[in-house]
């Protein structure tokens, strides 16, 4: 089912513009620019229901209606594609198919909030989708989507892509604009929150690129038809769903929002593994805390996965079977974390670390039973840290000490880990 | 205000405190490590965390999170202690417990709240760090094994400074502090990151060893070196002064210093200080007692008339040069002056013209509150450092717009946005002329100014500086002029700042009538954040002109070195001043003082001068005296003897008191006497009182009588092939006396030649190269420093130097044509 962001995909390569045009492409931005109000733009995006395809969640409309009316100067958006969660790989398989979407959704997004300068942070690592993008951007200058009084209207819209040096920090919306700004990627105290004092200190709205993507078919379909889309009656929309680890086929797949963990496995994935069976997931990237078998049922959108425990985050299901140690798992992701603290608070600087090596401890059968408590205090107190990096890190931490408590427990007392790692 | 409940307390505090801020008005403490009030907020070490009921409950930091209406907040619930005592923990997991040869050991705050948290046994461990020491200066030991990363280091050089020396470096627990590209420090050192260490990371390597700190009295007094008037507290042990101590409640400044206020306290007890007096005695000076000393130099004033004549360093107290032109009095002379007899100029007779006060009429405070400031030459950073910090603050925070007239680029120049018009040396008064002319032109002047007396001589004196005709003689384009004089007149407020000092005799009286014209042309005066202040450069060089210490109806200091030169003057008392090497014309200077029958010296140092006398009467420093200094905004200052006098040594106050009894007057009992009769007849003083300045001091309010005053400009000469040479301060010195401050001569110890690259590429010099600098007058050596900041045809040096020094080549022009080779 690719109704929205892979619609216009070919297979082995990026849509054109012509292509891209032929299939409706820009006609909702051409609608909008005729038609609709920047503020009808931005009720049609409320009613939608869309929520930011970048990991939190946050109502979409409800996002830009932050921003202030009347504060004098520029305001920004920004495009974060500075996506480096591990097991998340969606922005990119998006942008290498269909850069138009994005352009698409930029122009609206700015059209709806009355920016005339916008920029797509995207990681080094995406070399590929950011050719595409500047390719695109280049594309849309020429027939008019881009540049000033865009389709005869009095809007004017330039788009920067800024191929950052890239850092997991950088994907902290804050900290984004640091690094944007051209100074340390620490992210900043909120608030003041980034819709009132953001980029150079001005009005800024930070959006997902699957967040964006999206806007073209909300305007041109409208809210009702974006809502239907959803398996889940509160869900809205479609959600690219990026499935690595035992399954037969890894893959990134458009699907209803709130399709179940079950279905995705075993109807697109093609099941597990020979030989493998369904031990635990991650199911949104890596800072959500796991689901089991138990969970195969739960409707992957939003609500539902945070009442089972865990969130949604990015999609980015990573499937794990009855070889994989969940200390060992829980400790590579934490090592991953804590590389990528940048440092600058002292739970996530001091505490991930620490952390990780208590895991180490565990993993090579040198652990104590006081370190299980050590852990759960460290998953209790770096909640408290400043930014969501430390609270992230401690998700699998969470899940594995409420989930897998039995598996920690043999790796201490047994003096090694129990699966021989 | 806001009302809120802390801690089950109703309480009020202003909109748009912090937490933190809320509870310390209200006298509730919450503990912090990285918060610094000076500083912006950070909110990373998390120690400030408290719940707020209306934020469900979750830990926020105090330190970053605003109030609102009804916010109920607890600082200390069992939750919030333990998540304190586990960033403790954390903190200490690779902090090495080094503390018994800490230097910052019972100073420290993470030893300090370890020690309240009771984390008596720390229930993690993990491996220390191993990052190397930084030796690499003689004033500042970094150690980042003991970093807690507060970050307030590299923030105050950042937010503060603007210096930029410390940034983070590398990320998660490898996050380090460090200079650039990893390098070791070389900056201004003033120590500020030193100051707000909260650990002992950052020590000042002058103080290390020297005392555990609870061992130390903490002695509050006033930095004896520029007429800032920072406060300082001096570290005393067994009667040494040997550090200075941070207090971050000090001073409008809040505690912040320079290089030299920091580091450079080592003249106090240095062991070269001068302990006897001293008597000429065939040929050698050779000790002598008080008493055979005080005799010679009271049977010499005795009737002497004016044929005596007196000498002072505006570093004395005001009581001490009231006492000073009273024994002279006594004497019968009115011979007396200070600061080479033009330093001052700008203050006693341009001010005292147009402003009708010798005095200016701004304040430090008012830099901050400030929408545009024009700062004449780059230097006002060097002479008076932390009132350059007051620019920085002002243009990075403040968004105060900066615009600057010299004749180099400097430090200043690099703020952002600042504009810098770079002039040829000593056209500075045509162009503010021209900016005045402009401001007639446009329409730009204050409906005001037409009926201040000289409005019509003014404008028509002005006729020849059209922006266009200044434009040639300054090399600045005539837009850049008219631009300036736009926005200057168009600002709601303005300030203009320029300095004063021996090393600056273009910064004479014209000069200031010519910025004094600007201000009343346009109503610049008289309202908060607008006014002209003139820096002067010693601690009390405004006290100096309050007190009257300059000629009046007697010779100033280039007529007494005259008169020592034919004779006239037959008997002369240097009070603390080294004319040998602060004034200009060093050959003409050691002629006179040669040729005088008998000179007295009264100092800390053997300096030059005091080689020449006949008695070398051994004084005291600031640090060993009571009295009142007054800071170049007129704010007087009371200060109080940190440690007894060194050796024999007097304070000019006792030597002054007892030549006037030896003479038969009436000598003051006690400076505080003396303070009650400044107090009743110095214009502003009156009222004052040791008890009324307290500890911040008072300030003595300038009464305005403007008139407009007509400045000389005379045309500087290019000499053909020869270079334009500048005199002036640097950054680490202050006079001559900073040559006993360890840290400032560490930093920079002799003097130097400052040159563009386009002509050490033309004449072929190399940094360091050894250069032969001649003139009119003479001739020295200096090394070279090639800078980008200097204009092709232009050279710096700084004057403070007894060796190789400047003034052998200066002869106290704006501008000296100089040869240079190699």
């Amino acid at each position: 089912m690719n109704d929205i962001l892979f619609r216009h995909n070919r297979p082995d390569r990026a849509v054109t513009l012509d292509e891209y045009r032929a299939e409706g492409g820009f006609q909702a931005l051409q609608k909008a620019l005729a038609d609709l109000s920047p503020d009808a733009v931005q009720q049609t995006v409320i009613d939608s229901g869309l929520r930011g395809r970048g990991g939190a969640g946050f109502p979409t409309g409800k996002k830009w209606s932050f921003v202030p009316r009347n504060l004098p100067g520029p305001r920004y958006l920004i495009c974060n594609c500075d996506e480096m969660e591990p097991g998340t790989y969606k922005d990119r398989v998006l942008l290498e198919r269909n850069p138009y979407l994005l352009v698409e959704g930029m122009a609206l997004a700015c059209y709806a909030l009355g920016v005339e300068r916008a920029f797509i942070f995207i990681r080094r690592g995406y070399e590929l989708a950011a050719q595409n993008l500047k390719g695109a951007i280049a594309q849309a200058h020429k027939a008019g989507f881009l540049g000033s009084a865009i389709c005869g209207s009095t809007f004017n819209l330039e788009l920067d892509v800024h191929q950052s040096a890239g850092r997991y920090i950088c994907g902290e919306e804050t900290a984004l604009m640091n690094a944007l700004e051209g100074i340390r990627a620490n992210p900043r105290s909120k608030p003041p929150f980034p819709a009132v004092k953001g980029l150079w200190g001005q009005p800024t709205v930070v959006n997902n690129v699957e967040t964006l993507s999206n806007i073209p078919a909300i305007v041109a379909h409208g809210p009702a038809w974006f809502k239907a889309l959803a398996a889940t009656p509160e869900g809205a929309g479609t959600k690219l769903f990026c499935v690595s680890g035992h399954v037969q086929k890894p893959l990134c797949l458009e699907l209803p929002i709130g399709t179940t963990l079950g279905e995705i496995i075993d109807t697109h994935c093609g099941g597990m593994r020979a030989g493998s069976t369904f031990k635990a997931c991650i199911p949104g990237g890596a800072s959500t805390p796991y689901f089991t078998r138990d969970h195969r049922t739960v409707p992957l959108d939003f609500d539902p996965v945070a009442k089972a425990g865990s969130r949604l985050g990015t999609g980015g299901v990573v499937v794990f079977d009855q070889t994989t140690c969940m200390v060992a798992a829980t400790l590579n992701l934490v090592r991953f974390f804590a590389r990528e603290s940048c440092g600058w608070c002292t739970p996530c600087r001091e505490g991930l670390p620490f952390v990780q090596h208590i895991l180490e401890r565990i993993e090579a059968g040198r652990g104590e039973m006081a370190d299980m408590d050590i852990l759960r205090e460290h998953v209790h107190k770096l909640n408290y840290a400043f930014c969501a990096l430390a609270p992230g890190a401690m998700g699998p931490v969470e899940g594995l000490l409420r989930l897998f408590e039995d598996e920690v427990r043999e790796h201490i007392t047994g003096g090694k880990c129990p699966l021989g790692n | 205000m806001v009302n809120l409940t802390i801690d089950d307390k109703q309480v009020t505090a202003p909109k748009n405190s912090t937490i933190y801020d809320a509870a310390k008005i209200n006298g509730i403490k919450i503990p912090i490590l990285c918060h610094d009030k000076k500083l912006k907020p950070f909110g990373a070490c998390r120690m400030c965390l408290v719940e707020v009921e209306q934020m469900r409950g979750r830990q926020v930091p105090a330190c970053t999170t605003p109030i609102t209406e009804g916010m109920i907040i607890r600082t200390s619930t069992p939750d919030i202690i333990k998540a304190r005592k586990m960033v403790l923990e954390l903190l200490l997991l690779n902090h090495p417990i080094d503390c018994p040869v800490c230097d910052k050991g019972g100073d420290c705050d993470l030893q300090n709240l370890t020690y309240e948290y009771k984390v008596n046994a720390n229930r993690f461990s993990d491996e220390k760090f191993h990052h190397e020491i930084d030796y690499s200066n003689p004033l500042i030991e970094r150690d980042m094994n003991r970093c807690v990363l507060c970050g307030k280091c590299a923030r105050i050089c950042d937010e503060i400074v603007s210096f930029g020396a410390l940034t983070f470096i590398s990320r998660g627990i490898e996050t380090k502090i460090g200079c650039e590209f990893e390098g070791s420090l070389n900056c201004e050192f003033c120590g500020s990151c030193v100051s707000v260490c909260p650990v002992g990371s950052l020590l000042a390597r002058p103080f290390k060893f020297k005392a555990r700190f609870w061992a130390l009295t903490n002695q509050k007094s006033v930095c004896g070196y520029c007429g800032t008037g920072c406060n300082l507290t001096l570290g005393v042990k067994d009667n040494k002064v040997l550090t200075t101590v941070y207090d971050e409640n000090q001073g409008f400044h809040n505690g912040q210093l320079c290089c030299r206020g920091r580091f450079g306290y080592q003249f106090i007890n240095s062991d070269k200080r001068l302990n006897t007096p001293l008597v000429r005695k065939n040929g050698s000076l050779t000790e002598a007692t008080w008493d055979e000393a005080l005799e010679l130099v009271a049977a010499r004033l005795k009737g002497a008339g004016s044929s005596a004549a007196a000498l002072a360093t505006p570093r004395l107290t005001n009581e001490e040069l009231v006492l000073f032109k009273r024994l002279m009095e006594t004497a019968g002379s009115a011979n007396y002056d200070h600061s080479a007899g033009y330093a001052h100029a700008a203050l006693t007779e341009g001010f005292a013209k147009s402003f009708g006060a010798a005095a200016s009429p701004a304040t430090i405070l008012d830099i901050q509150k400030s929408d545009l400031l024009l700062v004449i030459k780059t230097d006002s950073y060097e002479t008076h450092p932390v009132i350059g910090f007051e620019i920085n603050m002002a243009v990075k925070n403040k968004g105060v717009k900066l615009n600057i007239l010299s004749d180099k680029r400097g430090k200043l120049s690099k703020l952002p946005d600042a504009q810098t018009l770079v002039h040829t040396p000593g056209s500075e008064i045509a162009v503010i002329n021209a900016l005045a002319k402009t401001i007639l032109d446009d329409k730009l002047a204050a409906g005001t100014a037409a009926a201040i007396p000289g409005y019509a001589d003014l404008e028509k004196a002005l006729a020849g500086f059209t922006p266009e005709a200044v434009a040639g003689q300054s090399g600045l384009a005539a837009s850049a002029i008219k631009r300036l004089a736009n926005d200057y007149a168009k600002a709601e407020k303005a300030l203009i700042l320029f300095p004063i000092g021996n090393a600056y005799p273009g910064h004479n009286a014209d000069l200031a009538s010519a910025v004094a014209n600007l201000a009343l042309l346009t109503g610049k005066l008289g309202t908060e954040g607008s006014g002209v202040l003139c820096m002067a450069e010693k601690n009390n060089s405004q006290g100096a002109v309050d007190m009257g210490f300059y000629a009046t109806s007697g010779l100033n200091a280039g007529q007494i070195m005259d008169g020592c030169a034919s004779g006239a003057i037959k008997t002369l008392f240097v009070a603390g001043e080294n004319p040998v090497v602060s004034y200009p014309n060093r050959a003409a200077i050691s002629a006179a003082l040669d040729k005088v029958e008998f000179l007295v010296v009264s100092d800390l140092f053997m300096t030059e001068t005091a080689a020449m006398a006949d008695v070398v009467l051994p004084a005291c420093s600031f640090a060993e005296k009571e009295g009142t200094f007054t800071s170049v905004d007129r704010r007087v200052q009371h200060i109080k003897p940190a440690i007894r006098n060194i050796g024999q040594s007097r304070t000019d106050f006792e030597i002054f008191g007892q030549l006037i009894a030896k003479l038969g007057g009436q000598a003051p009992a006690t400076p505080a006497t003396v303070f009650g009769e400044i107090a009743a007849s110095a214009p502003g003083y009156a009222g004052m009182s040791y008890a009324s300045l307290g500890e911040t001091g008072a300030f003595a309010p300038v009464a305005v009588t403007a008139a407009f005053v007509v400045p000389k400009t005379v045309a500087v000469e290019p000499a053909a092939g020869k270079l334009a040479l500048v005199t002036g301060s640097a950054l680490y010195h202050n006079g001559t006396l900073s040559q006993f401050g360890e840290g400032p001569m560490h930093v920079c110890p002799e003097g130097y030649l400052e040159l563009s690259r386009t002509d050490a590429a033309k004449l072929q010099i190399k940094e360091n190269d050894l250069l032969n600098v001649a003139s009119a007058i003479g001739s020295t050596k200096l090394k070279a420093r090639i800078t980008p900041r200097m204009p092709e045809g232009v050279l710096f040096s700084p004057y403070h130097f007894g060796a190789a020094a400047i003034n052998q080549v200066w002869s106290g022009a704006p501008v000296t044509w100089v040869t240079v080779t190699k």
